[in-house]
């Protein structure tokens, strides 16, 4: 990133930086008029369905796909930190149920940051090694914040489950079918990293400070609670359920496009195109939807976004990702509330791999204000 | 769209409104970089002013007052402009003290070890889950304007002093003012009159400073329309950063084992010649002394002499000097928190303290920038390039 080398070239950019390039990257590549998007040049659709979150999520952060002995000591340093403290857990009973679900996570990971050794926070070297113990206690605490929320009690974790199918364990309380890991598997890799969006940006300037991974990736969890940034797969579920069939979906799609609405799901600031994600998902949905004798649901979906991508598709709207997911988590069993969370749970792996990036001899990210005089 | 500066050119800072897009040099860590208007603050790199509303600082410094400067750099005025509103707002900041005991039971539940930063970070959590609920417009800036959360903020770092100390709960008396309620709590006992005036003091420096990295990481968490609890997070997560806020805690730890100006002289040679960083030193903001530390070093030198610790101050003056002599050739000046970590230290609070206690005056400021912020934000989207490996095929 920018630490990497110094940027002093001359920029023009617009309010929110938009166009303002930060620096350097060898993380990810999104190219949004192609609608291509690479792992460390690894197109995601070649991913999905070959490699486990595991996998993606080594790659991500370190650079290179695991070799055997490499996958075994990152899985086994993920299987370890599956346990957070006590006091994580039990900061829920501290705070009020009607509390947004989000801010109860945050509660429990501040919490949970309380009971990492001093040390471990401000050493270069110790920066390194928290990747796996973030991933796998955000993971337990959201499976049990999920339970939480509908009143169940906690499951504890099962050590020869991997990644994906733990959480969903944990959540569930029963280890998923092969067909629902397979899916939900797909969507953590596909959700693993993607530029510097505004989340990942608020985790480098933390991370820039000389503070710890897990303050920045607080802070990235801040930027995604935000209504404009996460939660648009709740929404867009919320719709579709909503509409009693295609038939329905097309009509209600025709008349909310006349008067102007703005669809959650569709629509992204850097894919004018088909996102590619969507496309690495589908097949999964609709598999997901047929087993468990929901098709109608499926071509509801299908129905909306012809109708939608065909009205706007030539204004650069398309469906985004958080239009599929949600067609992924309902059949395996999540509840809509809890919708947002994977995607959390997935794209902190690339939140902490800029971090990394940036951190050897990154300056504080600290621009500038102009002041407007009221005189 | 207008061309703002060069870098290594004279470029005013204060303009009558910008025409986006704008064109900038863009230095390392976003130097040089247009990332908000404002009408909060203005600081100027190269004269060294630095004003609130356009109050100067040495105005506000005179007899300092934070309450009413928390009320000047979020409304915008003055104590004699809107004397009615600055009492409301003191009732306001006073009476949003009172936290909800679950939340200090949750603190008093973490390890009192464990650094305070993180505490108030779990507490400042907790409340915003008491605060608003799913139903809420999370988005809203009445909570930074309505400024419970200074009050808030100021009080669970009392309680966090006292829990640290081993002391027990215990809320501030009613009426009284921020810093004289976090005072008793830090050393359990009624403040003295000079050590109330130095945390308001303190608290009026720290209370806005452009957009360092606290602020502008609440800024960028706030464009996404968080919740102002989870800007507040985000921000204190940056504060404790060693490189901003933080570097208050590492001043301590490296000037309080000094016993003498000597000693203090060898140990500045040696740090320099290993190349070792001096907390309290460097700064992006300013090309000359950052203009808070001519006000704090004489404060600090007056409660060293009025509590019997000329020494430390002299110690003090030591490194400074040598490090001045050294460095400021290199263009490295002293900044803020060399005398302000000092200050916070002879007023009662241990090393790990200090960052604390900064938040409680950034408050101020962040409420500030983050709700004007608020009022016509986008979200900040900037990009990176990609510069790895070319396709490749599992």
């Amino acid at each position: 990133m920018i630490g990497n080398g110094p940027v002093c070239a001359e920029q023009t950019y617009g309010r929110g930086l938009a166009g303002l390039v930060v620096g350097d990257t060898a993380i990810s590549e999104v190219d949004g008029i192609r609608g291509r998007l690479l792992y460390r040049g690894y197109p995601v659709e070649q991913l999905v369905g070959r490699t486990s979150f595991e996998e993606v999520a080594y790659l991500v952060l370190f650079g290179e796909m695991p070799d055997a002995s490499r996958l075994a000591d990152w899985t086994a340093e993920l299987v370890r930190w599956r346990h957070p403290p006590e006091a994580a857990l039990d900061a829920l009973q501290r705070v009020p149920a009607r509390a947004h679900p989000l801010a109860q996570y945050r509660t429990m990971m501040t919490v949970a940051a309380c009971h990492i050794p001093e040390p471990e926070n401000t050493e270069l070297d110790a920066q390194w090694r928290r990747p796996a113990r973030i991933l796998s206690w955000t993971a337990g605490l959201a499976a049990y914040a999920i339970r939480h929320l509908q009143g169940l009690a906690p499951v504890a974790p099962r050590d020869d489950l991997g990644y994906a199918a733990n959480f969903l364990y944990q959540t569930l309380g029963e280890p998923p079918s092969e067909e629902a890991l397979e899916a939900f598997e797909a969507s953590l890799v596909v959700q693993a990293e993607h530029g510097l969006h505004a989340a990942a940006f608020a985790a480098l300037i933390v991370i820039s400070t000389g503070a710890d991974l897990g303050s920045a990736v607080l802070a990235g969890m801040g930027a995604l609670s935000g209504a404009r940034h996460g939660g648009a797969n709740q929404l867009c579920f919320e719709m579709l359920a909503r509409l009693e069939g295609p038939e329905h979906a097309r009509v209600w799609a025709l008349e909310a496009l006349a008067r102007g609405h703005r669809f959650p799901g569709f629509g992204h600031r850097v894919y004018k195109c088909p996102d590619p994600r969507v496309r690495s998902l589908e097949p999964y949905a609709e598999a997901l939807l047929a087993s468990r004798g929901q098709k109608k649901l499926w071509h509801t979906y299908l129905a909306l976004r012809e109708e939608v991508e065909g009205a706007l598709g030539a204004k650069g709207i398309y469906a985004n990702v958080d239009s599929i997911t949600g067609l992924l988590y309902h059949p395996i069993g999540l509840p809509v509330s809890a919708f947002p969370i994977p995607f959390c749970l997935a794209i902190q792996t690339g939140w902490m791999a800029h971090c990394l990036e940036y951190l050897p001899d990154g300056r504080v990210i600290e621009p500038g204000a102009v002041y407007i005089d009221p005189e | 769209m207008s061309k703002l500066q060069t870098l290594s050119g004279a470029f005013d800072w204060r303009a009558e409104a910008i025409d986006w897009p704008v064109t900038t040099d863009v230095g390392p860590g976003l130097a040089g970089v247009v990332a908000a208007e404002t009408r909060v603050m203005w600081l100027d790199p190269s004269s060294g002013e630095l004003a609130y509303r356009g109050v100067p600082i040495d105005a506000l410094a005179s007899s300092p007052d934070f309450e009413a400067t928390a009320h000047l750099l979020i409304t915008g005025r003055g104590p004699e402009e809107d004397p009615g509103g600055l009492a409301n707002f003191r009732h306001q900041v006073r009476s949003s003290r009172l936290l909800p005991p679950d939340v200090v039971d949750l603190v008093r539940s973490l390890d009192p070890a464990t650094h305070p930063t993180r505490i108030l970070r779990a507490g400042v959590s907790a409340l915003g889950c008491h605060e608003l609920s799913v139903d809420d417009d999370l988005s809203g800036s009445r909570q930074w304007r309505e400024l419970r959360i200074v009050g808030q903020v100021a009080s669970l770092v009392g309680e966090i002093c006292r829990h640290r100390n081993g002391l027990g709960s215990r809320a501030p008396e009613e009426g009284c003012s921020l810093s004289e309620g976090v005072l008793a709590a830090l050393n359990d006992r009624r403040p003295e009159p000079d050590e109330i005036r130095a945390l308001d003091l303190l608290w009026v420096l720290y209370a806005a400073h452009g957009l360092d990295a606290p602020t502008f990481t609440s800024m960028v968490v706030a464009s996404c329309l968080a919740d102002p609890y989870y800007n507040i997070v985000a921000g204190l997560s940056a504060l404790r950063g060693p490189k901003t806020g933080g570097a208050s805690e590492s001043v301590l730890d490296q000037l309080l084992p000094l016993d003498n100006p000597g000693a203090a002289e060898a140990w500045v040679r040696k740090a320099i010649d290993s190349g070792e960083t001096i907390a309290g030193f460097g700064h992006r903001a300013y090309h000359m002394p950052d203009p808070r530390v001519v006000i704090l070093r004489k404060e600090v030198a007056a409660m060293a002499r009025s509590r019997g610790r000329s020494e430390l101050f002299e110690i003090a003056r030591t490194v400074e000097s040598a490090v001045t002599r050294e460095l400021a050739p290199k263009g490295v000046f002293i900044n803020v928190n060399f005398y302000g970590a000092l200050l916070f230290h002879l007023l009662g609070a241990e090393p790990p303290l200090a960052p604390c206690l900064i938040a409680v005056g950034r408050m101020a400021g962040m409420a500030a920038l983050v709700s004007e912020a608020l009022d016509n934000i986008r979200l900040y989207r900037p990009l990176s390039r990609y510069v790895g490996v070319g396709d490749r095929t599992p």
